[in-house]
């Protein structure tokens, strides 16, 4: 009786969710979004010649016919695909990277340039998504710290001109780079700054935007009161010391004019032309006649007191500038790109600025590279932070920050544009028609230097006994080399 | 019957000792460890045993800094007296005092990395001072007082008298508010002119203050880095002329990349103040004791 009746429970039971689903399925279900269209596929049956061997028995093989369905026809209805975007360059993105991107100094005054750019980037490089910061004063401090936290950022702006690269990658911290591009993308780069700051014969660095020094005129107290014509002024540093003395006669103004305190030895290559360590790197020879000449032209511009010493032996950039921009100085070298500085502390002073080429060092190297693109060599997306760096560093790129300020590209084919061409107007343009020979020609000239930071630091406490302490300029320099082969030694 | 465990001021205390062991405790461990070995920050450190200890002793640069501190000391005793002086000037009821109270206290508010910018901007070639002096016809020529190695010490201290009289003074001042006026109405019966009634009134009656202000003010003297900073534009003074141990240790450490000497130099630094301290301390007591 109760398997009867169980049974027929079940029955009744299974009839009512039959009717549940035969309702809701009729009037309950929402209407379906609208599929994208399907393939049409239409078949026919055709006949297939094949030949089949038999599996047990042995016989001669037999050909027979066997009817088969195939696939004859196929319309297949697509999204239209999206040519290849040209700035996409760089393979194998890992699909859905988050990667960070750190910079020096940009913001908040490039934000929108930093941002828009990021949007191209995250469009030709679809998944990939960058998140941006912008480090200040505080930058070389912040990212060692993240190094050795572990949480470095993923593509990181470094410093050339301040050896920046070389630091990081000598420590194994860098993607080398030279493996991981193709030649195309090398070529995009002007030979020189893709070759700057090669560590063990690895470069770690996309070049980006590059400065290029000019002297900044006052004309008010070089024109006006020391009666100096602008193509007059010194082609090379020799003519610097005559100079200085004229501008300290006839107007009382001294010379500001700045010693790299941080680099010191990059100077003495560029400007004095001297060999700072042999060939084979084993000892170092800073002390040659053609460094004692170099530091003897400074000594001998503090002894005839031409030369304002607190900007001389500063390591900051800005007094030196701020000097500039008080009208308390004849002239400057600096980027173009912060005349916009002179401009914002000291209106006055713009409309009697003129810019001429900065005086070439005895090696005659016009100059080196100012800012890089590297990637972490510990990032987890190194095709992704490879190609955020090359993005960033592109002919297109590179125009468009140009646009905005006085920086120069790294990549030729950035100045093809008219804006290169066009006559300068302001003085902050005045380099842009001579940019791209000048850029073309900048190269890194000095090379690996142990200790490095170690050995600056001996060779500024040199320069400055030689300076200021009547130390004659031979012997600081042999007593630096002194110091700094011990070092070598340990 | 055992005794029950009351961890109720334990977890009182918790919170406390939680972040006295992650900021305090933790930080000077580390730092004994990195003292012993090289160590560049971003990559790990290296043990070396004493070798870091060994080429202190024999660097020119930290004895020159140690001097140069200690030196720096200098600016404890010329405070105690302005500040003292000043505080007695400021204890009156006059219109308007409050306000005169209160610009003395301005720079204490302002930050020493804006004030020491400031004073930099005084000291220029093309400066305040150099524009006055020009003006009246007191000098010829500018002075480049920061490019002189002589100035670069004395200057940073006096930018630090400048910046603690404020505070050092408001100290004295609570001191003196705290004297018990019937002591001067005495010394005044005594035959006390006013110079005598704060001889041998005010400064005894702030000894108190004087030994706090002594202890904290030479512990901020061996301490001192902005004031070398801000002024020498981060080298130090030509010829290390501005370097003193602090600003000694950050140079090593941030500067050159050297995080386990900059340890071994903290260490020599942490001995040296807990000693000068201690001295400090005992020496201003056994004054007390006396009277």
């Amino acid at each position: 009786m109760n398997r009867k009746l169980q049974f027929r429970v079940s029955l009744s039971v299974l009839a009512m969710l039959l009717v549940a689903v035969v309702a809701l399925a009729a009037c309950g279900a929402p209407p379906a979004p609208a599929a994208p269209a399907a393939p049409q596929v239409v078949k026919e049956t055709v006949v297939v010649p094949q030949t089949v061997v038999a599996a047990q028995t042995v016989v001669a093989a037999q050909t027979v016919v066997v009817p088969q369905t195939v696939v004859a026809q196929q319309t297949v209805v697509v999204e239209p695909t999206a040519a290849p975007n040209p700035e996409a360059v760089i393979p194998n993105v890992e699909p859905n990277a988050e990667i960070t991107l750190w910079t020096f100094w940009l913001s908040p005054t490039f934000d929108d340039y930093i941002k828009d750019t990021i949007a191209r980037f995250e469009k030709a490089y679809p998944g990939v998504k960058v998140n941006w910061e912008d480090h200040q004063a505080t930058f070389q401090d912040d990212l060692k710290n993240a190094f050795a936290a572990g949480k470095a950022p993923d593509v990181i702006n470094l410093s050339v001109s301040e050896g920046w690269v070389s630091d990081y990658a000598t420590k194994g911290l860098l993607l080398p780079l030279d493996d991981k591009v193709s030649q195309d993308v090398k070529d995009l780069y002007f030979p020189g700054l893709w070759n700057e700051q090669i560590v063990d014969g690895k470069n770690y660095q996309f070049p980006w935007y590059q400065g290029m020094n000019v002297e900044l005129i006052n004309m008010k107290i070089y024109s006006d009161t020391a009666g100096l014509k602008l193509e007059d002024f010194p082609k090379t540093i020799d003519g610097l010391p005559a100079l200085c003395k004229t501008i300290k006669d006839k107007t009382g103004t001294l010379c500001d004019i700045r010693l790299t305190t941080n680099d010191l030895l990059a100077q003495m290559v560029y400007e004095g032309g001297v060999d700072v360590i042999s060939k084979d790197g084993k000892t170092f020879t800073f002390d040659s006649p053609e460094a004692v000449s170099w530091l003897q032209m400074y000594v001998d511009m503090v002894k005839a007191g031409t030369v304002d010493k607190s900007v001389l032996v500063t390591d900051q950039d800005r007094v030196g500038l701020d000097l500039f921009a008080s009208g308390n100085a004849a002239f400057y070298q600096t980027g173009p790109n912060l005349i916009r500085e002179v401009r914002a502390n000291n209106p006055g002073l713009y409309g009697y600025l003129a810019a001429v080429p900065a005086p070439v060092g005895r090696s005659g190297v016009l100059g080196k590279g100012l800012m890089s693109l590297s990637a972490n060599a510990a990032t987890k997306f190194p095709n992704a932070s490879i190609a955020l760096a090359q993005f960033f560093t592109n002919p297109q790129s590179m125009l468009d920050f140009s646009k905005l300020v006085a920086v120069y590209p790294s990549t030729p084919k950035s100045y093809d544009d008219p804006f290169f061409a066009a006559k300068p107007i302001a003085v902050e343009d005045s380099a842009k028609p001579i940019a791209k020979d000048i850029i073309s020609k900048y190269a890194d000239i000095v090379p690996t230097i142990p200790h490095k930071a170690d050995v600056n630091d001996i060779v500024l406490q040199a320069v400055q006994s030689a300076l200021f302490n009547n130390v004659p300029a031979q012997q600081a320099l042999s007593d630096a080399v002194k110091k700094a082969n011990a070092l070598l030694a340990q | 019957m055992p005794k029950k465990l009351n961890l109720t001021p334990y977890l009182f205390l918790a919170p406390a000792l939680l972040v006295i062991g992650v900021f305090i405790l933790y930080p000077i461990l580390a730092v004994i460890y990195y003292s012993f070995t090289e160590y560049d920050i971003v990559t790990a450190p290296v043990w070396i045993g004493l070798k870091n200890y060994q080429q202190l002793w024999n660097d020119e640069v930290f004895w020159l800094a140690l001097r140069n501190s200690f030196v720096y000391l200098l600016v404890t005793p010329i405070l105690i007296v302005l500040c003292i002086l000043l505080a007695i000037a400021v204890n009156r009821k006059l219109p308007g005092i409050n306000a005169f109270r209160a610009i003395y206290y301005v720079p204490v508010i302002s930050g020493s990395i804006a004030v020491g910018y400031a004073w930099r901007m005084l000291f220029d070639t093309n400066g305040l001072i150099n524009g006055a002096l020009l003006s009246l016809g007191l000098i010829k020529e500018s002075i480049q007082w920061l490019a002189e190695p002589a100035l670069t010490l004395p200057i940073a201290m006096a930018l630090t008298i400048w910046l603690g009289l404020g505070y050092y003074m408001m100290i004295f001042l609570a001191g003196l508010q705290n004297i018990p006026e019937e002591l001067y109405d005495a010394a005044l019966i005594d035959g006390c002119n006013g110079i005598q009634k704060h001889w041998y009134v005010s400064v005894p009656g702030l000894r108190p203050q004087i030994t706090f202000v002594a202890v904290i003010s030479a512990l901020a003297a061996l301490e001192v880095f902005n004031e070398i900073y801000t002024l020498t534009g981060g080298l130090g003074g030509i010829l290390n002329s501005g370097v003193t141990m602090v600003f000694y240790l950050w140079k090593q450490a941030f500067k050159l990349q050297h995080a386990g000497y900059a340890s071994a130099i903290a260490m020599a630094l942490l001995v040296i103040t807990l000693l000068f301290s201690i001295v400090n301390i005992r020496s201003l007591e056994r004054g007390t004791e006396q009277e």
